[in-house]
C-alpha cells in the first residue's frame, strides 16, 4: 500500500499548479523524444552506426515511475508518433504495439518486485536495472516484429550488427533519462514522501555506535561530556541467562578468564538461554531481572572433572531429561557414586586400587538398574528403571495416568518454545515436491506415479507464479 | 492491482488499434493514411527542429545551397550528355524518354532520418514543391535514391542501399544491365550494394563504374546518373549469372542537400 502511494503520482499533496505542470510534463516530453529521436539522434554519425531509442528510454522509465495505465498509454502514443512521423521506414503501428508491451510489463515487474519487497520504498538502482532490461526487451521486440512481418531491412545479419549497438548506447543512456524522469516524478510526490533524511548531530551517532557495539545492553547511555541520555525505546529483550558449574571450569574460564560471576552464554538471536551447570546451584545471569526458576530450566550436566562436589540428589529423571544429551536415563548421577570416583574420564571400575568395593560400584561397568542393593524399593523406583505408569501402586488412578501410559514424549506436552532451545531444530523440509498442500500427498503421491504427480505440481506452481506475476500479481 | 485490472482493458484496445493499423499499412505496402497523417503532424515541427539546429550548427548558407543545387543540375545534365555520347545507337529508342532538358531538379536538405534497420530519410520538401513520389533524389556524388512517400511540406526518401531498393543499372564500360539491391545492414555498416547482372557472358571486373538504367517515365530512377564502382567480384564458380558487391558514390551517413529530379 506503501508503494502504491508512492507510486502514484497525481495523487494527492501537490500544489494544482505543479500538478498542471508535472501533468503537462509527459506529453511534452514524449513529443520532444520523437522530434529530437528523428531529427538529431538518428542523424548523428556514431560509433558503429547505431543509435539509442530515446522514445523507448523515456517509455520504459515513465513505466518505473508512474501507473500502469499511464505507462500503457504512454508507450502506445510514443511508438505511434515514431511510427507515422515522416521517415517512412516500416510498418504503421509496429513500435506502438512494442512500446505499449513494454510500457505495462515494465510496471507490473516493478508492481511484482515491490510488493516482493515487503512495498517499500523502490530502490533506484533497481529502477534502473528495471529501464534497462525493458529498453533492451523493447529493442529485441522491434526486430522481432521486423523479423514477423518479414521486411527486408530487418534480416538475420542486420540484427546481429545493430541490435548489440542500440542496446549498448540504451544502456549508456539509461541513467541520464530516469534521473530526469525521476526528478520530474519527484516534483509530483506530496511534501511529506519528499522529507529530507534525518540529520544526527555528533553525540547522537556516538550513542547510536555504542548501543550496536553493546548489543543491546545498554538501553540507557549517558555519554560523557554532553550530560545528555540517550534512551532506548525499543522493547527490552529477554535477558540470558547462565547457571554455571563452578569457577573451576576449564572451557569457561577460557571464556571468560574474569570469573564465573560474568560469565554469560553467548547464544545467537539474544534468547533466554538459561544454562544449568547442575552441581553448583548458582544461577549465573547476564543481568539480573528477576528469580531464576531452576524448575524450567534444562539441564546441562558437565560431571567430568569435578570430582569434589557431591552431586545433588535426585529422585528421579526431571522432566527435561530427554534434552540431555541422547535421552539416556541419568543413571550415573542418579546412583549416588561414592566421592566421585565414577567420574574421571576413563571409566573403569577402579577394582584393582581399591581393597574393598564400595556400595557403588556394580554402577559403573554394567549398568544395572541398583534394585539389588537396594534392600526395600522407594517410592518411585519403578518409574526411574523402566519408566512405566505407576499403576500397581496407586488404589485410585489419578486424572493423567492413561496419558503416561501412552508414553509421549515429553517435547510433545510442552507449550513454551524456550524450553527445548538446546535441541537443534529440525529443518522442515525443503524439498522441490514440498509445496504441496498437505504432508501426506507425499506418501499418497508415491503409492502412485511419483513422477506425474510431480511434474504436474511443478507445472502447477509455475503456473501459479506466471499467474501471480501476470495479471494479478503486481500492486497496481 | 486494482489499477492493473482497470488497465488491461485499455492495453488490449491498444494492442488492436495497433495490429490493425499493422495489417493496413502491411495490405497498402507502407503507403497507408497514418503517415500521410503524420507527415502533416511532425513534418511542420521536424523543419523548425531542423531550422534551429541548423542555426545552431553554422549550417549552410543560402549561396551554398544555391551552389549545391547548381552543382546538381550539372551533374544530372552530364549524366545525361555522357549517356547520349556513349550509347546513342544502343540508346536510340531509350533516349525518347530521357530528353536532355526535360529535368528540374528541386532542391532540399535532409531533416530526419528513420532508425534502427530502415534506410530513409526526410528531406525538407514535399508535395506542395511539386514532388511526387517514385522520383529519382540525387547529389553530387551520385545516385540517392527515390522518393516513396511525401507530405505537404516533407517527403521521405529511400535510399539506394535499403534493402527495399532495387535500382536497374548499366555497366557504363561495356553496356550490360543488370539490378542493384541494398544490403539490409549497410545503413551504419560498411555500405556495399549487390549488383547481379543479366546476362550470363558478361565479364566482371573490380573497378567498373554503374550508372542508373533508367525508368519510364524517369519514375523511379532516370537514366545515366552515377551509382558507383565494383569493388568485388562475387560470382560463384557454378552460378548462372555474375555477381559482384558495389561501392556507392554517395556517402549515405553523411547526407546533406539532396536534389530530387521532377518531370515536368
Amino acid at each position: 500500500m506503501n508503494s502504491r502511494q508512492v507510486i502514484k503520482p497525481f495523487d494527492h499533496g501537490p500544489s494544482a499548479p505543479r500538478q498542471t505542470l508535472v501533468a503537462a510534463a509527459l506529453p511534452v516530453a514524449l513529443f520532444a523524444a520523437v522530434i529530437v529521436q528523428l531529427t538529431v539522434v538518428n542523424r548523428l554519425p556514431l560509433p558503429g552506426g547505431d543509435a539509442p531509442d530515446l522514445v523507448l528510454l523515456l517509455v520504459a522509465a515513465v513505466a518505473v515511475t508512474t501507473t500502469t495505465m499511464i505507462a500503457t498509454v504512454t508507450g502506445f502514443a510514443g511508438g505511434l508518433a515514431l511510427d507515422i512521423a515522416p521517415p517512412v521506414s516500416h510498418y504503421a503501428g509496429e513500435y506502438a504495439l512494442v512500446f505499449c508491451l513494454v510500457g505495462y510489463l515494465a510496471t507490473r515487474v516493478m508492481g511484482a518486485i515491490s510488493a516482493a519487497s515487503g512495498g517499500a520504498e523502490r530502490d533506484p538502482s533497481i529502477c534502473l536495472a528495471v529501464v534497462a532490461v525493458a529498453a533492451a526487451a523493447g529493442e529485441a521486440g522491434k526486430a522481432g516484429l521486423g523479423l514477423l512481418l518479414s521486411d527486408p531491412n530487418v534480416t538475420g545479419p542486420a540484427i546481429r550488427h545493430v541490435l548489440p549497438g542500440a542496446i549498448l548506447y540504451d544502456l549508456l543512456l539509461t541513467p541520464v533519462v530516469y534521473w530526469l524522469v525521476a526528478l520530474v516524478a519527484g516534483l509530483a510526490r506530496p511534501e511529506s514522501e519528499r522529507a529530507p533524511a534525518p540529520v544526527f548531530f555528533g553525540a547522537q551517532r556516538l550513542a547510536s555506535v555504542f548501543r550496536l557495539a553493546s548489543a543491546g545492553a545498554a538501553p540507557n547511555l549517558r555519554l560523557a561530556g554532553t550530560g545528555a541520555k540517550f534512551e532506548d525505546k525499543r522493547p527490552v529483550r529477554r535477558e540470558p541467562k547462565l547457571r554455571l558449574a563452578d569457577a573451576r571450569s576449564n572451557s569457561l574460564a577460557r571464556t571468560n578468564p574474569a570469573g564465573t560471576n560474568s560469565a554469560q552464554p553467548l547464544v545467537a538471536g539474544g534468547r533466554a538461554a538459561k544454562l544449568n551447570f547442575a552441581r553448583s546451584g548458582i544461577t549465573h545471569h547476564a543481568q539480573s531481572s528477576g528469580p531464576a526458576r531452576p524448575r524450567r530450566t534444562p539441564k546441562l550436566n558437565f560431571a567430568v572433572g569435578l570430582p569434589t562436589i557431591t552431586p545433588r540428589p535426585r529422585r528421579g529423571p526431571g522432566k527435561g531429561w530427554l534434552d540431555v544429551g541422547r535421552s539416556k536415563p541419568p543413571t550415573v548421577r542418579r546412583a549416588k557414586p561414592g566421592k566421585g570416583w565414577l567420574d574421571d574420564g576413563r571409566r573403569k571400575p577402579p577394582t584393582v586400587r581399591r581393597a574393598k568395593p564400595g556400595k557403588g560400584w556394580l554402577d559403573d561397568g554394567r549398568r544395572k538398574p541398583p534394585t539389588v542393593r537396594r534392600a526395600k524399593p522407594g517410592r518411585g523406583w519403578l518409574d526411574v528403571g523402566r519408566r512405566k505408569p505407576p499403576t500397581m501402586r496407586r488404589a485410585k488412578p489419578g486424572k493423567g495416568w492413561l496419558d503416561e501410559g501412552r508414553r509421549r514424549p515429553p517435547t510433545a506436552k510442552r507449550a513454551k518454545p524456550g524450553k527445548g532451545w538446546l535441541r537443534p531444530a529440525r529443518p522442515p523440509r525443503a524439498n522441490w515436491y514440498s509445496t504441496g498442500p498437505t504432508t501426506g500427498w507425499i506418501h499418497r503421491s508415491r503409492a502412485k506415479n511419483r513422477w506425474r504427480t510431480r511434474r504436474r505440481s511443478l507445472s502447477g506452481s509455475l503456473l501459479s507464479t506466471v499467474r501471480d506475476l501476470l495479471p494479478t500479481g503486481g500492486r497496481r | 492491482m486494482l489499477e492493473a485490472r482497470r488497465t488491461r482493458p485499455v492495453l488490449i484496445a491498444l494492442l488492436i488499434v495497433a495490429i490493425a493499423l499493422i495489417t493496413i499499412d502491411f495490405r497498402d505496402g507502407g503507403t497507408s493514411g497514418a503517415h500521410s497523417v503524420g507527415g502533416r503532424l511532425f513534418g511542420p515541427v521536424e523543419h523548425l527542429t531542423d531550422d534551429v539546429t541548423g542555426w545552431f550548427g553554422g549550417g549552410s548558407s543560402a549561396e551554398v545551397s544555391a551552389l549545391q543545387q547548381e552543382n546538381d543540375q550539372l551533374r544530372a545534365q552530364l549524366a545525361q550528355a555522357q549517356v547520349n555520347s556513349q550509347n546513342l545507337s544502343q540508346l536510340a529508342g531509350l533516349r525518347q524518354l530521357t530528353g536532355a532538358d526535360r529535368y528540374k531538379i528541386v532542391p532540399a536538405s535532409v531533416i530526419a532520418a528513420g532508425g534502427g534497420y530502415s534506410d530513409t530519410v526526410t528531406i525538407s520538401a514535399g508535395s506542395s514543391d511539386g514532388i511526387t513520389a517514385n522520383e529519382t533524389v540525387l547529389n553530387g556524388d551520385g545516385l540517392v535514391g527515390t522518393v516513396i512517400a511525401t507530405s505537404p511540406t516533407t517527403a521521405t526518401v529511400q535510399l539506394a542501399n535499403d534493402a527495399n531498393a532495387t535500382v536497374g543499372i548499366r555497366m557504363a564500360s561495356s553496356g550490360q544491365i543488370g539490378a542493384l539491391t541494398g544490403a539490409a545492414d549497410s545503413f551504419g555498416g560498411t555500405a556495399a550494394l549487390k549488383l547481379t547482372l543479366f546476362s550470363a557472358t558478361a565479364t566482371l571486373k573490380p573497378g567498373q563504374e554503374l550508372v542508373t538504367f533508367g525508368s519510364v517515365g524517369g519514375r523511379p530512377y532516370v537514366p545515366g546518373i552515377p551509382v558507383g564502382t565494383v569493388t568485388t567480384v562475387t560470382t560463384e564458380p557454378g552460378s548462372l549469372t555474375p555477381t559482384a558487391l558495389v561501392k556507392p558514390f554517395v556517402d549515405f551517413t553523411g547526407l546533406g542537400v539532396l536534389g530530387v529530379v521532377i518531370s515536368t
